[in-house]
C-alpha cells in the first residue's frame, strides 16, 4: 500500500484538531510522511467536520479521496462517512445506538467495510473522563488497527496535553482502553511498511509557514481584519508577538488595514495584511494608490470559493483574475502563488523584496488548502533569502539626492527610493499624476512619459523573475500539465505514481503568476505534445492567460470549483483517460 | 482674539529667529486654491506652529486627503503623501506606528472625514494613535464643485440638492467629543494667530489630536462666509471658569453652531499612554519598528513542529 488514508470525523468541539495533531505527530515519529488537512463547514448543521491524514513511507503532498479508515466521533460523522469509505475499509466508532441505523449495516456489508464499535463514551466515563474523551478511546483502537506500538501514541498524547496533567492521566487510560478493544471479536490489523529511520523533517502548515516567512523577512507590523481562511495568520503572528516584538493591530475594516500597511511601508516599516477575496475587494483602491505613488505593499489573498460569501471554509484558485486585474488604472504589479509550506515561507520573503525593490504592490495568493494542509518538509532556513529593500541609505548619497530623483524617468522604470525624513531632498508621494518630485502635473506629454516609466518596471521585473519549474521529465511526457498553487502538490504525487508504472508525466509550475513568463510555457508546449491545464476554478483563468500569451492551446483542462482541492486519485484517472 | 501684546511679540520674535526653519516649509509649486480660500491661512498657521514647536521639515510627514485641502499636498515644503479620499487618517496612523520618530500630520475635508471615512475617525480617536489630524470643515464638497456634505446646514441649496439639504448637519467636534477622545479643539481659518496657538498645543499632544478648522470657502459656501463667523465666534479662553478637563462641560459648549460658536481647546486628557505604548509585547523596546527590519531568526519557533 503506497499510502494509508485516515479520516477522523465529528463535530467541531469534539477534539478533532487535537486528535489530528496527535495522530499526525505520532506517525511522523514513526518515520512517515504526512499530508493532512481539516475540512469543516461554516455552518454545522447535519454536516460534519473532519481531519484527514494521508501517510506514506514516501514523500506525499496531496490527499486521496479513497479513505481506508474512518474514526467517527459522532453520529453525523458515522452517517456521512459510511458512503465515503473505500471498499474493504475500516470504520471505527462509538455510537451506542448504531443498531437503530439499518442502512449502516447494509452499506457496510455491501462494500465489505469492517465496522468496529466500542462503547467509547461509557469507557471514558468509567475512567473518570468526560464524553469529549471519546476521541482518546477511539484513537487507541485506531492505533491498534494500524498495528503500531501504543507507546508511540501515548508519547504524543502526553505532548498534546502536557499543560493539563490531571486530565492527561485519564486521557492515557482512555487510549489504553481503546487499544485493548475489549469485547471486539476480531480486531483487524493492517500491515504497514515503515521507513527504517525517521527523516529529519518538520510537520507544518501553510498558514504558519507564511507567517514565519514574513517574520523572517523583517515584517514589523501586521494589520488585519479577520476573514477565513486568512485569520490563522493573525492568530499566529499575535501569538508569537511577545517573542518577535511585531506590532499587531486589528483594524476597523479591510480598507483601514490596507491603508495602515501602506502608511507603514511608506515610512520604511515592513508591514503586511492578509485577507480573502471579499476583504481584498475592499482594498483595491489602495492597491491602485500604490501603483501610482510607487509605495511598496504586500497583500495576501487566502482564496476560498466566491462570489460573495461563497464557501467560506473551503478552497479555491478562483481569484487569479482578481489578483491580476484588480484596481483601477494601469500600473505594474507582481502576483505570486504559494503552493505548500516551503513556498509560502520563501515566496512571502521574495514578495517583500520585490515590493520594495520595484516599488509596486505585490499580491500573494494562497488557498485554504495551502494554509491548512500540514506537510512533512525540510527545516526552514534562516537568512537563505537576503533582505533587499531598494532603498538609498548611505548618508553621503542621501545628502546628494535631488527631490526629482524620487520619480526620475529611468530606462528600467525604477527610480531611487528613500524614507521620508532621511534626506534633505523631500518628495511628494502623490496619488495624483505627477512629475519627478511628485508634484502635480497634468500635461499630456508628461503624463504619457510617467505612465510609461511606471509600466517599464513590469518589463524589468519580468526579465528578472526566476523561470517556472518543470517537475518530471523535461520533454516528451506522455501527458503534461501546467498549473499554479496547490495543484503542484497533487501533481508531484501523480508524477511519482506514474513513474513507478513506467509512465512519464510532467508538470510546469508557476510560482510567479504576474508578470507571466510565457516563453517558458511556450517551450513546454513545444517539447511536450499532450499539455493540459490543471486549475482550481471554473474558467481556467490562468490557463486563459497562458493560451493568449503563448498562442498555444491546451489539449484539455482539468478544472475544479467545488471547494475541494485536487485529490490524488482524481488526477491519476484524468491522466489515464487523456 | 484675546492675547496680550507681549505674547504676540514673543511669538513673532521666535518666528523671526527661526526663519530658516520657516522658509523651508515654503513649497515651490503654484498654489491653486481660489482667491480668499481658508486653506491658505490654515497651511500658513501650520507652518508657523511647526516652526514654533521646533519641528523641521524633515521631522514631519503630512498625509493629505483628496479634496481642496489635499491639493495643498505639493504646496508645502516637506515630505507628503497624497492618498485616497477619506483615508488620510488610516494612512497617517500606519505611518505613525511604523516610524515613531516622524511627526504625522493628517488632514482631510468634511466630505472625506465625516462621510467617506468616518469609520477611520471613530477608531483613530478610540485607538488614540500618536498623530495630529486637521479637519478642514468648509461645509461642502469643494473640489467636486459644491455639493452638500454632512456638515452643510439644513435648508441650504447646494449643487445636487437644489431644494436645500433636508437632513440635519453633523457637528464634528461634538461628534468626536462623544468618542472619549484625548484632544479636541476648534479654530477658524480667519484667525491665523488662534489657529497657530491651537496647532501648537495639538502638536505637543502625545495621542490623537483632533483639530477642527472652520474654513471659509468663498466659491461654494455662500451660507457661512467670513462675516457670518465673525458675528458668532466666541473664544473659550475668555471664559474664566472653563477647564478643558471636563468632558461634560466640553459637550455643552461645543453644541451651539447657530448663535455662539466657540473656538479653543474643548477637551484634553494629558498623560494618557498613546497607542504604541499600550502594547504589552513592545514594552521596553526602544527602537521604532522601521529600524527593526532585518532577518528575524525563526529557528526557535520551528521546534514546535519537529
Ligand atoms: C473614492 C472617491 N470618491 C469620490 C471622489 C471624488 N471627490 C474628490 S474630492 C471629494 C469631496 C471633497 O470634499 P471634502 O472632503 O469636504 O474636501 P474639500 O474639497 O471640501 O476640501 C470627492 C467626493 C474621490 N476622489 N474618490
Ligand atoms: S472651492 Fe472653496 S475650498 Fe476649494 S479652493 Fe475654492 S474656496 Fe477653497
Ligand atoms: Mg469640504
Amino acid at each position: 500500500m503506497e499510502r494509508t488514508v485516515i479520516r477522523i470525523a465529528g463535530e467541531s468541539g469534539m477534539g478533532l484538531l487535537s486528535s489530528g495533531h496527535i495522530i499526525s505527530r505520532a506517525l511522523k515519529d514513526l518515520g512517515f510522511y504526512i499530508a493532512s488537512e481539516r475540512e469543516f463547514p461554516s455552518l454545522i448543521k447535519g454536516g460534519s467536520s473532519n481531519v484527514q491524514i494521508d501517510f506514506s513511507t514516501k514523500d506525499i503532498r496531496s490527499r486521496s479521496n479513497k479513505i481506508d479508515i474512518v474514526v467517527a466521533l459522532d453520529r453525523a460523522g458515522l452517517l456521512y462517512h459510511i458512503d465515503m469509505i473505500k471498499r474493504g475499509g475500516i470504520l471505527i466508532h462509538g455510537y451506542e445506538r448504531h443498531h437503530l441505523i439499518p442502512a449502516l449495516k447494509e452499506k457496510a456489508k455491501k462494500k465489505g467495510i469492517k465496522v468496529l464499535y466500542l462503547p467509547a463514551r461509557q469507557i471514558a466515563r468509567s475512567l473518570g473522563g468526560s464524553s469529549v474523551m471519546v476521541n482518546m478511546v477511539l484513537l487507541g483502537l485506531l492505533w491498534r488497527v494500524l498495528g503500531f506500538d501504543i507507546n508511540n501514541l501515548k508519547k504524543e498524547v502526553k505532548h498534546q496535553f502536557a499543560s493539563k496533567p490531571k486530565l492527561l492521566k485519564i486521557d492515557l487510560k482512555c487510549v489504553d482502553a481503546g487499544y485493548k478493544g475489549k469485547d471486539i471479536k476480531k480486531i483487524p490489523q493492517l500491515e504497514i511498511k515503515r521507513n527504517k529511520k525517521a527523516p529529519k523533517k518538520i510537520l507544518i502548515d501553510g498558514t504558519t509557514s507564511i507567517a514565519l516567512g514574513a517574520i523572517q523577512a523583517g515584517m514589523r507590523a501586521y494589520y488585519a481584519y479577520p476573514m477565513s481562511p486568512s485569520s490563522g495568520i493573525l492568530t499566529y503572528i499575535a501569538a508569537t508577538s511577545h517573542e518577535t516584538g511585531v506590532l499587531v493591530k486589528q483594524a476597523e475594516d479591510e480598507i483601514t488595514a490596507a491603508q495602515m500597511m501602506i502608511g507603514s511601508m511608506l515610512v520604511g516599516c515592513r508591514a503586511m495584511i492578509a485577507t480573502s477575496g471579499g476583504g481584498y475587494d475592499l482594498m483595491t483602491e489602495s492597491v491602485s494608490l500604490c501603483g501610482m505613488n510607487e509605495t511598496p505593499a504586500v497583500f495576501i489573498i487566502g482564496q476560498r470559493p466566491g462570489p460573495a460569501t461563497g464557501l467560506p471554509t473551503w478552497t479555491s484558485q478562483g481569484d487569479y483574475n482578481l489578483a491580476i486585474h484588480s484596481a483601477h488604472g494601469e500600473f505594474p504589479r507582481a502576483v505570486i502563488g504559494c503552493s505548500d509550506p516551503h513556498s509560502s515561507y520563501e515566496l512571502i520573503q521574495h514578495a517583500f523584496n520585490i515590493a520594495e525593490e520595484y516599488q509596486i504592490p505585490v499580491i500573494v495568493l494562497s488557498e485554504k488548502t495551502v494554509y491548512d494542509t500540514h506537510l512533512t518538509v525540510d527545516h526552514f532556513k534562516h537568512k537563505k533569502i537576503p533582505i533587499k529593500r531598494g532603498l538609498v541609505t548611505g548618508p553621503k548619497e542621501l545628502e546628494k539626492l535631488q527631490s526629482s530623483d524620487r520619480y526620475k524617468i529611468t530606462p528600467s522604470g525604477i527610480s531611487k527610493r528613500w524614507l521620508p525624513g532621511s534626506s534633505p531632498a523631500y518628495y511628494y508621494a502623490n496619488g495624483d499624476e505627477h512629475w519627478e518630485s511628485g508634484e502635480l502635473n497634468e500635461e499630456a506629454n508628461e503624463a504619457k512619459i510617467m505612465i510609461e516609466k511606471r509600466m517599464r518596471k513590469e518589463k524589468t521585473l519580468l526579465k528578472n523573475l526566476p523561470a517556472p519549474k518543470i517537475y518530471g521529465t523535461k520533454k516528451g511526457a506522455k501527458i503534461s500539465f501546467i498549473g499554479w498553487g496547490s495543484s503542484k502538490n497533487t501533481m508531484l504525487d501523480v508524477i511519482r505514481a506514474y513513474k513507478t508504472k513506467g509512465v512519464e508525466v510532467n508538470y510546469l509550475h508557476f510560482d510567479y503568476l504576474w508578470p507571466l513568463k510565457a516563453d517558458a510555457a511556450k517551450r513546454f508546449f513545444e517539447n511536450n505534445k499532450n499539455v493540459h491545464l490543471i486549475e482550481g476554478n471554473y474558467q481556467g483563468q490562468f490557463g486563459q492567460q497562458i493560451e493568449v500569451k503563448t498562442k498555444k492551446e491546451f489539449k484539455g483542462k482539468l478544472l475544479k470549483y467545488d471547494g475541494r482541492p485536487f485529490f490524488f486519485d482524481e488526477v491519476m484517472s484524468y491522466a489515464l483517460k487523456h | 482674539m484675546p492675547k496680550s501684546k507681549n505674547e504676540i511679540s514673543k511669538v513673532l520674535k521666535t518666528l523671526s529667529r527661526r526663519k530658516n526653519i520657516y522658509v523651508e516649509y515654503e513649497g515651490e509649486e503654484v498654489i491653486t486654491w481660489c482667491h480668499g480660500c481658508g486653506n491658505y491661512n490654515i497651511q500658513n498657521a501650520l507652518k508657523r506652529a511647526l516652526t514654533l514647536e521646533g519641528f523641521k521639515y524633515r521631522d514631519v510627514l503630512h498625509a493629505y486627503d483628496i479634496g481642496c485641502n489635499g491639493n495643498g499636498s505639493d504646496k508645502i515644503g516637506g515630505y507628503t503623501v497624497h492618498g485616497l479620499h477619506g483615508r488620510s487618517i488610516s494612512l497617517g496612523a500606519g505611518a505613525a506606528l511604523g516610524n515613531s520618530g516622524l511627526k504625522i500630520i493628517a488632514s482631510g475635508g468634511d466630505g472625506g472625514t465625516m462621510s467617506e471615512g468616518i469609520n477611520h475617525l471613530v477608531h483613530a480617536v478610540r485607538s488614540d494613535y500618536p498623530m495630529l489630524f486637521i479637519l478642514h470643515n468648509n461645509h461642502n464638497y469643494g473640489l467636486t464643485t459644491g455639493q452638500a456634505s454632512a456638515t452643510t446646514p439644513k435648508g441650504f441649496a447646494m449643487n445636487g440638492s437644489p431644494d436645500g439639504v433636508v437632513v440635519k448637519p453633523m457637528n464634528p467636534s461634538e461628534f468626536v467629543l462623544g468618542l472619549n477622545p484625548t484632544f479636541v479643539a476648534r479654530s477658524f481659518s480667519g484667525d491665523i494667530k488662534h489657529m497657530t496657538k491651537i496647532l501648537r498645543a495639538a502638536l505637543k499632544h502625545k495621542g490623537f489630536a483632533f483639530v477642527e478648522m472652520l474654513q471659509v470657502c468663498p466659491t461654494y459656501n455662500k451660507a457661512t462666509p467670513q462675516e457670518w463667523y465673525r458675528d458668532r465666534i466666541k473664544y473659550i479662553e475668555n471664559l474664566k471658569k472653563y477647564d478643558p478637563v471636563d468632558p461634560d462641560a466640553a459637550k455643552k459648549i461645543v453644541q451651539d453652531f447657530e448663535k455662539e460658536i466657540y473656538l479653543g481647546i474643548f477637551y484634553q486628557k494629558k498623560n494618557q499612554a498613546p497607542f504604541q505604548k499600550r502594547l504589552p509585547n513592545r514594552e521596553g523596546i526602544k527602537t521604532s519598528p522601521h529600524e527593526e527590519v532585518k532577518n528575524f531568526n525563526i529557528s526557535k519557533f520551528l521546534k514546535a513542529f519537529e
